[in-house]
């Protein structure tokens, strides 16, 4: 078992945990054959910290992200995420979770095109079922939370990657969700905008007190990260509880 | 959810024309379409319903006003005796001939009414007067039949049936179903146009005394004379359009046409919301991963389609007003009552519902795993 504290996993109250996995295990099937993926994964993840999931291509990292966001269901083990045993409840139940207590951060922002900057971030906040005012005065909150309050009616055609990740942010905190998930999310960004982003998730995450849960292989930002968790082949093969000795594992 | 499918909807301007197009050309047609069907249907039962009167006699199982058969004139004392009726006069619809200045004929519907009462006489009358008939062979033509009748003037000399008529009036917009003209005079005039005895009528035509129940009044008739028939006046114009309707196949082929024109309608919003959907594929995969229930997806689609299907409602009733004002004409009206288009635009609504189901089966198909696996 992976904890990101030194307390003894027996000691762990799965419900006071933000993140809690035991044995979980996902194979992809094509026919008969089926592709293990996830083998034996357990993990607690304390509320309030900043764990990176690292590891090379295939290693896993995203299939356990998306099983944590509740978009994947493990083929065998128990996940509770903020104190849902999401194995256990239904798809409506998981869209609810997903909409109302977690944010999403992507590779590649995925922001919803024809929506100015402000609109994008005013996304989940209408889910949620907000009136379009109440949610654009949130939503311009968040974009200066995240520098971008002069640019929150320019169409994302016309902002940079790096703008563009930092709107993508503050959607993925627009709904305040307790766990913030983020796949890659510096992978389609250069070194400083890179940075940049990083900083500003983690500033934000500590400030407000999310949780959240990083996928990467990028070593340079590694130093944002609370405790890095190295996956390879389905399992986290790498222990290390300080953020230098997974650098140093990565040659970073 | 408004909002979002109005400002992605909006966003991607060349699909939304098109689909756009495709629902104004739904909407158009149908307008159009159903309005020429009813600008023609309603000129069967054209006299009818400008006749003035309130209930129609005529012999039993009468079906087309254009296409009487003689009845007794002297019924018309039988009917005048029956509680209710306040005024009855003969009434007299026949085929003839008129001679043109050009050495032809053109076959005409002459028309014979009581020269007192002025009961079924022609209206919308722009030259001349409507008791003008009651002169020396006097007759009132429409303007609108100058092409087949050579374009008489007022005052000019014909024959019909091979007796004289003097033009001394005439009519704008009466042009009958039938592609003969109509040939109004008094009914004493035209039993010598039709070569028929003045003893026999068409119909009968009936006013009521006021508060009188026209079908109470309608089944004494019946009882009084049972070779005769007697209807209100607009159930014997509906019963005038419904031989058409019958007997021709105009209604099938007037629907088909407007069915074919909503089927394209309907397949061009489909193909234009399925095409907005397939390029926005990743999009809904991101809603849903940030957690949009399948009803917040496909309300998105919904509102969508409603809003096409709006504003191109919208925009085809303009230019039915357009082509309305500009196209419509006596020879070809084209009627588009408020129902027709209330009607039509719902219709249109509902196709264009019913297309967004094809795309929805496309989006219920997207994994949110999609947006975590680019």
């Amino acid at each position: 078992m992976i904890a990101d504290q030194t307390r003894s996993w027996s000691d762990r109250n799965p419900d006071d945990c933000a993140v809690y996995t035991k044995g979980v295990h996902k194979a992809y099937r094509r026919g008969a054959a089926a592709t293990p993926v996830l083998e034996g994964i357990d993990l607690a993840v304390d509320r309030g910290r900043c764990v990176y999931l690292a590891g090379p291509s295939g290693s896993g990292k995203t299939t356990l992200l998306s099983i944590l966001g509740c978009i994947l269901s493990a083929d065998q083990g128990t996940v509770r995420i903020l104190g849902e045993d999401v194995g256990s409840i239904g798809r409506d139940e998981r869209t609810t979770l997903r909409r109302t207590r977690l944010g999403f951060v992507f590779q590649r922002f995925h922001l919803i095109r024809g929506l100015n900057a402000i609109n994008n971030v005013c996304v989940p906040l209408v889910l949620q079922g907000l009136t379009r005012p109440k949610a654009q005065v949130r939503a311009m909150a968040l974009l200066e939370a995240v520098g971008l309050a002069d640019r929150a009616g320019v169409d994302p055609r016309n902002l940079s990657a790096g703008q563009c990740q930092r709107v993508a942010l503050a959607r993925a905190l627009a709904g305040d969700p307790e766990l913030i998930l983020a796949d890659e999310p510096t992978a389609s960004l250069d070194a400083a905008n890179g940075q940049e982003v990083m900083a500003l998730l983690k500033r934000l995450t500590v400030e407000q007190g999310k949780t959240a849960v990083v996928v990467t292989h990028d070593p340079r930002i590694f130093h944002f990260a609370d405790r890095i968790l190295h996956l390879e082949n389905g399992r986290i093969m790498d222990r290390a509880e300080q953020p230098a000795a997974a650098m140093a594992a990565a040659g970073g | 959810m408004w909002s979002l499918a109005l400002e992605t909807l909006a966003a991607d301007r060349g699909k939304l024309l098109t689909a756009l197009v495709g629902v104004v050309f739904s909407v158009v047609l149908v307008n159009v379409q159903g309005g020429l069907f009813l600008g023609l249907i309603n000129k069967a039962g054209l006299l009818v319903d400008h006749g003035q009167a309130d209930i129609w006699v005529g012999h039993k199982q009468m079906h087309n006003v254009d296409f009487p058969r003689d009845i007794p004139r002297r019924w018309v004392h039988r009917i005048r005796g029956i509680p209710g009726v306040r005024q009855a006069e003969p009434y007299l619809v026949g085929f003839s001939e008129m001679t043109l200045p050009s050495g032809g004929f053109e076959g005409v519907v002459v028309v014979g009414l009581d020269g007192e009462s002025l009961l079924g006489n022609a209206w919308n009358v722009e030259e001349g007067r409507p008791d003008a008939i009651l002169q020396p062979d006097g007759v009132i033509i429409d303007q609108c039949e100058g092409q087949k009748l050579e374009y008489p003037k007022l005052g000019e000399v014909r024959e019909v049936g091979g007796r004289r008529a003097r033009i001394v009036a005439m009519s704008r917009g009466i042009m009958g179903f039938l592609v003969a003209p109509y040939v109004f005079t008094t009914y004493e005039r035209a039993a010598e146009y039709l070569h028929k005895s003045p003893d026999l009528c068409s119909y009968f035509l009936v006013e009521l005394a006021p508060g009188a129940d026209a079908a109470a009044v309608c089944d004494a008739i019946c009882r009084y004379i049972p070779e005769a028939d007697a209807f209100p006046k607009n159930h014997y114009s509906w019963i005038s359009i419904n031989f058409w309707m019958t007997r021709t196949g105009l209604g099938i082929s007037f629907g088909a046409a407007t069915l074919l024109g909503l089927f394209v309608g309907m397949v061009m919003v489909a193909q234009t919301l399925y095409a907005l959907v397939l390029d926005r594929l990743g999009e809904f995969g991101t809603l849903k991963a940030i957690g949009a229930t399948e009803r917040q997806v496909y309300s998105i689609l919904l509102a969508q389609a409603i809003v096409m299907a709006t504003v191109g409602s919208l925009i085809g009733l303009v230019l039915v007003l357009g082509i309305q004002h500009f196209y419509s004409t006596p020879r070809a009206p084209i009627l588009v009552p408020w129902w027709l288009s209330l009607g039509g635009c719902a219709l249109v609504l509902l196709i264009c519902l019913v297309s967004s189901l094809l795309p929805y089966q496309r989006i219920r198909k997207v994994d949110p795993m999609m947006v975590l696996q680019s």
